[in-house]
């Protein structure tokens, strides 16, 4: 046994040495780690080299994973997830002047967010929840009836501007890295949905659905979006207070609201999140001087 | 003589720190996707520049939410406060650009590789859902309401003049004043 140990060893040692260039340039220029492989064995025919090959190949995987995914691919998840969005939460309510309203703000915020560069959509759906919640990629949903709770336009800037954090901070994205599909190839274009690859891809849009729709993101990640929707909502010239005035409306309504789905069961306690904007708005000093724009808003909020 | 040396260190200190809050506060970035460089303090002033996301900015004075600055080729201006930061933004590669043509809008072309750039390709041509959701959506068996209910909220699309319109007649922002 022990014998075969040693006569291994030097075969194992050679072995690594020879590999081991490639392995670590792998880690910074996976690109010329194939270069050399292919140098080193180019008909593809050493049993040992391909097994590296493959290792950094999937090594490639494993950094992309974890240094971000691809927008095409986080767009493409954020899509299915609207399309479960919409069957359990409800349709777009039918007027396109409030639908467009809705999205002229939403934009404005977003222009102003850490990730101005993307598209972002929005969309008011009929829910008789209090919900709001943002799809990977930046496709936002909004409720109705929380819509319809507002008073004024800053909070409405506020709320959007909150699920806008959430796609700046990639958190939906964050709670499902680990998911399978990301161990193989990772990206959506390469795939086909009736391989195993698309049945992991169906199961992580089904683990990203319990997150976002039962279980809620990390009580961190919905802080750091309150944060964010008072920044980018004051940014662009609304009263970030807005924020704070949603949470009390909730904090209001909670005894006689359906809890399960909304974000009364999805995001922490709302005395919690009061007690920290409340902190955060101590950087706003001129808070009280910004824009509401109630009158406008009201306009729209009577066609709900 | 003691008095004197305790006068010397607090000048000294309060110095120091003077200076320190004006060298950490001269640098500014524009954060937002894109910023006017103003002649004047007010949105009706001539535009000295469009300024990019990333821009770094020199800041020469503050009034009334309006930073006066100078672009690093030499430009002077006045920039709007809730574009710019004092943090440097991160900028992302091969990001679709809302160009305010809904999902048609294009990825950024900063230097992403070949890859992104044939991504980028392939998503300009899409108008409302992608062929890959198209295809989770009858593998799963997603009724027609919620397939036609995504294609018009991603075939939605506002302009930049429309966005600016909506803040000016709100008196949002830099149109506050």
């Amino acid at each position: 046994m022990t014998k075969q140990s040693n006569d291994r060893n030097p075969t194992s040692r050679r072995q690594f040495l020879k590999l081991a260039a490639p392995l670590a340039l792998s880690l910074t220029t996976p690109v010329y780690a194939m270069d050399l492989f292919k140098a080193l064995d180019p008909k593809g025919k050493n049993e040992d080299v391909q097994k590296a090959k493959q290792a950094v190949e999937g090594l490639g995987s494993i950094v992309q994973s974890a240094k971000g995914i691809d927008y095409e691919t986080e767009f493409t998840i954020g899509e299915s997830l609207a399309l479960e969005g919409f069957q359990r939460y409800g349709l777009p309510v039918e007027d396109k002047k409030l639908q467009d309203y809705v999205n002229t703000l939403g934009k404005a915020v977003a222009k102003n967010s850490l990730r101005p560069d993307i598209a972002y959509y929005f969309v008011v759906v009929q829910s008789p929840l209090y919900n709001a919640f943002a799809c990977p990629g930046g496709i936002v949903f909004v409720s109705s009836q929380l819509v319809r709770s507002m008073d004024d336009e800053a909070e409405l800037a506020c709320v959007l501007a909150h699920e806008v954090g959430h796609v700046s901070h990639k958190h939906a994205l964050h709670a499902i890295r680990r998911a399978k599909f990301f161990e193989g190839v990772g990206k959506i274009g390469t795939i086909s949905m009736d391989s195993e690859e698309g049945r992991k891809y169906r199961s992580m849009i089904g683990d990203l659905q319990s997150v976002l729709f039962d279980k809620g993101l990390d009580k961190n990640m919905e802080f750091e979006a309150d944060k964010a929707g008072m920044e980018f909502a004051y940014r662009t010239g609304y009263d970030p207070r807005g924020m704070i005035r949603v949470l009390e409306m909730l904090e209001a309504n909670k005894d006689s609201a359906t809890i399960k789905g909304s974000w009364f069961s999805t995001h922490p306690p709302v005395d919690a999140r009061l007690e920290r904007c409340r902190q955060h708005l101590a950087l706003y000093r001129d808070a009280s001087a910004m824009a509401t724009v109630k009158d406008r808003f009201l306009d729209y909020r009577k066609r709900l | 003589m003691k008095i004197q040396i305790q006068r010397i260190i607090f000048l000294a200190v309060f110095f120091w720190a003077v200076v320190a809050i004006a060298v950490a506060q001269e640098t500014l970035w524009v954060t937002s996707a894109e910023a006017d460089l103003k002649a004047g303090r007010s949105v009706s002033s001539d535009t000295v520049a469009e300024l990019q996301r990333g821009t770094q900015l020199s800041v020469e004075a503050y009034e009334s939410r309006w930073y006066r600055v100078s672009t690093e080729d030499g430009k002077t201006g006045w920039v709007y406060r809730g574009r710019v930061s004092e943090t440097r933004p991160e900028i992302s590669e091969g990001e679709k650009k809302d160009e305010g043509g809904g999902i048609g809008g294009l990825l950024g072309g900063l230097g992403g590789s070949s890859v992104e750039t044939d991504a980028a390709d392939s998503a300009r041509s899409i108008r409302g859902l992608s062929p890959e959701a198209k295809a989770y959506a009858e593998k799963t068996g997603t009724p027609k309401q919620s397939r036609d209910a995504l294609d018009q909220v991603l075939s939605l699309s506002i302009s930049e003049n429309a966005i600016e319109s909506f803040l000016e007649k709100g008196h949002v922002g830099k149109y506050a004043e």
